[in-house]
Formats: structure tokens, sequence, C-alpha cells
């Protein structure tokens, strides 16, 4: 059984908490949360990740800088953007920076999971 | 009276002395020439009466008979220039002098003539006539002739002489009488000159201050007394002007505010997305974990929930507090005192960054209305802001001093970090408007701008990125008018 490893940046800690609760509810997956950008990027280093789900307003490194870092170290690693301003303009600014996929608060879990699994072909 | 009247008056003024003095030296000029001509006139009969008494001097000494009837036409001669040249004598000397003239001539012209008839008779008695009694009458004859002669000599060189010295006062008279002319010309015109200028200069002055207060954004009425010259008309146009900036400047606010209702919108629903999210995150979670979770861990649950709401409670109360602004509690209040006091509050944060502040008060400030609380919020807002945009090391700096247009108080907060780029300047008394991502609210410029305006104050800023930034706030200085 494969074991895919996911990674939650918010800066709000229930965020992280709940995805993680919900999602390792399924063995296959393990998520590590971080409540903002600079630790994750240096774990990200570390080790390989299959997905990154991050939000994108954070203060300091924001998700865009976390996209940017994960497309040039590790070009696998999927990346699904959760932001609070569901408009159009910072879709579209995410869409161009190759973002994997994107999801308005308030996320619906089981559609991320389900967003994950597609994500990693199954 | 407008100016363009006083000037003009002013110039008609001074033309109307111009041209009296102009007809004075013409009248005056006219004079001279006219004695001038004279004197040349009289200077010919002198010459002309010489010769006469040289010829009588022929007569009676050699008995020359050609002398006589020489004189005689030396004397018809005069007669006639004079009477050519009459208004020009009667002009220079008068008439009374003219007809002694003629009278001198006359008697002259009748003692040659009774001498050359004396002397025909005395040819022909020759032989009647006794030898003494013919050189009695031969001597009373030649004294007639020499004291007409010498009378008429004497009358035309004193004449002359008079005349010479007229010319003379004439021209001494013209010269003073033109110096006069010209004191007389030449104050007014200086005096004139120097009032209107004082006059329009001094407006100038007033004019240029309230333009120059119109510039820095205070449309207050020009409060001059409007005189009905055209700098009258300037003030009128002015206050008018201003009045017209004032209603701009309103309704720009208006649009302001309006889009400011946009920001706030968004930011608002920005603000509250997150415990929203949280809320559902902990709802989905709640069921999707349900029977795994322990009944402390399900009511860990609901607290998070409640503590979510909460948050949004607090979002919503503070966006009605600055919709309906906290009532100002002023009073009077020295403005040094309340900068060392937000100092103190921000001291800590001070030490942990290690910035150093340099504090500039000016002494002798005048008091101004104030509510301790919002003006200390002010302060501490932008001095957290300095701070935060400094680096250990940097430097803030903080002055007080009278405002520039001498009344009321100036604040100034400068730090040397980090700066504001020029586009977001605009900005940042905006709601919501920040650059520090969740870390700021971008409440707190917005905020303070309300409140420095409660304090009928104004706040600007300047900056350049990586020198830093400078706001600076302007409170009006209290009036006898405001309480305590």
């Amino acid at each position: 059984m494969a074991n895919y490893r996911i990674m939650v940046i918010d800066d709000e800690n229930v965020v992280g908490r709940m995805i993680k609760a919900v999602i390792e509810q399924d063995p296959e997956y393990t998520v590590e949360t971080f409540l903002n950008a600079t630790p994750a990027l240096s774990r990200l280093k570390e080790e390989k990740f299959d997905v990154v789900i991050t939000d994108l307003k954070m203060k300091g490194l924001d998700g865009m800088d976390v996209l940017r870092h994960v497309k040039q170290d590790s070009p696998g690693t999927k990346v699904i953007m959760i932001t609070a301003f569901a408009s159009l303009d910072s879709a579209i600014e995410a869409m161009r920076g190759k973002v994997d996929d994107f999801f308005p608060k308030p996320v619906k879990i089981k559609e991320l999971k389900e967003c994950i699994r597609r994500l990693l072909g199954n | 009276m407008k100016i363009s009247h006083k000037i003009i008056f002013a110039n008609v003024f001074n033309v109307l002395l111009i041209i009296l003095t102009g007809i004075f030296s013409y009248h005056l000029l006219d004079l001279v020439l006219t004695k001038l001509r004279f004197t040349e006139i009289a200077d010919d009969l002198n010459k002309s009466f010489l010769e006469m008494r040289l010829s009588e001097k022929n007569y009676f000494l050699y008995g020359d008979g050609a002398a006589l009837p020489d004189i005689l036409q030396k004397l018809s001669e005069s007669k006639s220039l004079i009477e050519e040249t009459k208004d020009d004598i009667v002009k220079a000397t008068g008439e009374e002098n003219f007809q002694q003239l003629n009278e001198s001539l006359e008697a002259y012209r009748e003692a040659i003539e009774s001498a050359q008839s004396g002397g025909e008779a005395g040819e022909a008695l020759d032989e009647s006539q006794p030898q003494e009694a013919e050189n009695a009458k031969a001597k009373a004859v030649e004294a007639s002739v020499r004291e007409a002669g010498q009378k008429l000599r004497e009358f035309s060189s004193r004449i002359t002489r008079l005349e010479r010295t007229n010319v003379n006062d004439i021209i001494s008279g013209s010269r003073t009488g033109l110096l006069t002319s010209l004191v007389v010309i030449l104050i007014p015109a200086i005096a004139v000159g120097q009032l209107i200028a004082r006059r329009m200069l001094g407006s100038f002055k007033e004019i240029e201050k309230a333009a120059h207060s119109i510039s820095e954004g205070n449309f207050s009425k020009v409060e001059l007394k409007v005189s009905s010259d055209e700098l009258g008309s300037v003030i009128k146009a002015i206050n008018s002007m201003s009045e017209e900036l004032s209603n701009r400047e309103e309704i720009i606010i208006q649009s302001k505010k309006l889009a400011s209702i946009g920001i706030l919108t968004a930011g608002v629903a920005h603000e509250l997305g997150n415990p929203l999210n949280n809320i559902s995150m902990l709802a989905q979670g709640y069921r999707e974990l349900y029977d795994s979770l322990s009944r402390e861990e399900r009511l860990n649950f609901m607290v998070e929930v409640e503590e979510e709401t909460e948050r949004i409670k607090e979002i919503v109360k503070n966006l009605l507090d600055f919709s309906k602004p906290k009532e100002a509690h002023l009073i009077k209040m020295g403005i040094n005192a309340v900068i060392e006091k937000s100092l103190k509050l921000v001291q800590n944060m001070i030490c942990i960054c290690n910035i150093e502040v340099h504090l500039c008060l000016s002494d002798g400030l005048p008091l101004v209305m104030l509510d301790v609380h919002q003006i200390q919020e002010v302060f501490i807002n932008l001095l957290t802001n300095a701070i935060q945009a400094g680096s250990p090391g940097d430097a803030i700096t903080v002055t007080s001093r009278p405002g520039e247009d001498g009344g009321g108080v100036e604040v100034e907060i400068r730090d040397n970090g980090r700066g504001i780029p020029a586009e977001h300047l605009p900005h940042v008394f905006d709601p919501f408007f920040t650059t520090r991502g969740t870390s700021g609210t971008g409440l707190g410029l917005f905020v303070s701008y309300g409140i420095i305006k409660n304090h009928h104050g104004s706040i600007d800023v300047t900056s350049e990125v990586g020198k830093g930034a400078c706001f600076t706030m302007r409170f009006p200085a209290c009036t006898e008018g405001d309480r305590n």
C-alpha cells in the first residue's frame, strides 16, 4: 500500500489540524502541518512530499512563494492553494503560477481529499 | 477706489504737474526772449544815440554844418525803428517807458531843430545882431541840445540796464521755479507710487499666504477686509475657489468613502472568511471523526467553534466601532505629554527591536484640544509601524514644533526603515490596506486618520523606499472659546 506524504501550510491552526485528522483516517496518507512557510520549505528540502496544501495569504512568505519554491525544488509535488479570496483575480493569478488546484474558503475536506486522490492518479 | 483708478489718478496728477511746469517754463522763456529782443533793439538805439551825440559834438566843437541834418536823419531812423518795434518795447518795458522814450526823442529832435533854425537865423542876421547876444543864444541852444541828448542817452541806458537785470532775475527765477516744480512732481510721484506699492504688496502677501494655506488643504475663507479694488476681487475669487475646492474635496471624500466601503467589504469578507472556514472545518471534522472522538474531545470541538464565533463577534464589533467612531472627550493638553506617554507604552517593543529613539520636543507649544486616549492610539500606531519598518540599530525621530503657519502644533514621526513604495503611498490610510500579511489588520492608519480628522487636524506621509517614512500630523491650537 502506497504511503503518500501531504503537507499543509496555513496560519490558522484549526485548518491543518482538521485536514490532518480527517485525511489521516485513510492510512494511505501521512499529513504534516505548518503554521508558516519558512519551516515548511526547509522540511520540503529534507523530504519529498506528494502534495502541498497551502493558504495563499500568510505573513512572511505567502502561498505564491511556496508554490514557486515547490515547483522549482520538487517539480513532481502537486500544489493545492486555499484562499479566503474567492475572487476570480486570485484564481487566475494562482493558475498562472501552475498551481494544481484551487480551493476557496470554506474548504470541504471531502472535496479536498478527492482532489488529492485525483492528483495522485488514484 | 480701484488700483487702476489710483494709478490713473496719480498719472493724471503728475501729467498735470508736468504740463503746468511746461507752461510756466514756456512763459518764462517767452519773457526772456522778449526782454532779449528789447535789449537788442535798445543796443541798436544806444548805438544810434551815441552816433547822434558824436555828430552833436562835431557840430558844436567844429561847426560841422552837415552834423545836424545827420542827427535828424538818425532821429527819424530811430523813430521809425521804435515805431516798428513798438509792440516788443511796450511788452518789455511797459507803455509808460515807451511814451517817455518817445518824448525824450521828440525833445531831442526839437532841440536839434531849434539849433538848426538858430544857426540859419544867425547866419541871416549876422549883421544886425550884436556878437555877444548871438553867442549867448548859441550857448543856450547848445546847452538845451546837450541836455536833451544827455537825457535821451541816460534814459535809454537806464532802461537797457534795467531790462538786463530783469532778464537775469527771470533766468534765476525760472531756475528756482523749475527746481521747485521738479520737487513738487517728484514728491507726490514717489509718495503715491510708494503708497500703492505698499498696499498692493501687503495684499499680495496676504493672498500668497492664503494660496499657500489652500495648497496645504486648508479651505477656510481668507479673512481679510475685502477692499473694493482689484485685490478685493482677487480675494473674492480665492474665497470662491476655496469654497469650490472644499466642495470638491467633500465630493472626493464621499467617493473615497464609497471606495473605502468597497475595500472595507472585501476586507470584512476576508477577515470573516478565516473563522467561518475554521467553523466549517471543525464541523466537518466533528462529523467525520464523531465515532472515534471521546466525549471530552467532542466538547473541545464545540469550545473551539464557540471561540471562532467569538472571533467573528469581535470583528463585527470592531467594524461597528469604525462605522460609529467613539465620541472624543477633548481636553486642553500639551502634545508633548501625550508623545512621552505613548513612547513609554512602546518602550518594551523599542528595546526588543533595538531601535534608537530621538526626541526633539519644542517647549512653549500652544495647547491643543485632544482626546488623550485616541491621540495616544494614533501615536502608538505610528510608532509601532515605524519600529516594525526598521531593523536593529535604526532610529526613530519624534519631533514636535509650532505649526508652519504660526498657529497650532505639528508632530512628526520619522523612521529610517525600509520606507513605503510610491504606489502604496496613496493607499496607506485605506481600510484593510496592509503590507504585512495577516500580521497587520490594515486598520491602524485608517483609524488614526479618522481620529486626527475628528480632532480637526491633518495627517500626511512622505516616504522613499530604503530611506524611511515620515508621518506629519497637524493639530489646531485651542482657542479661548474651548472649554478647560
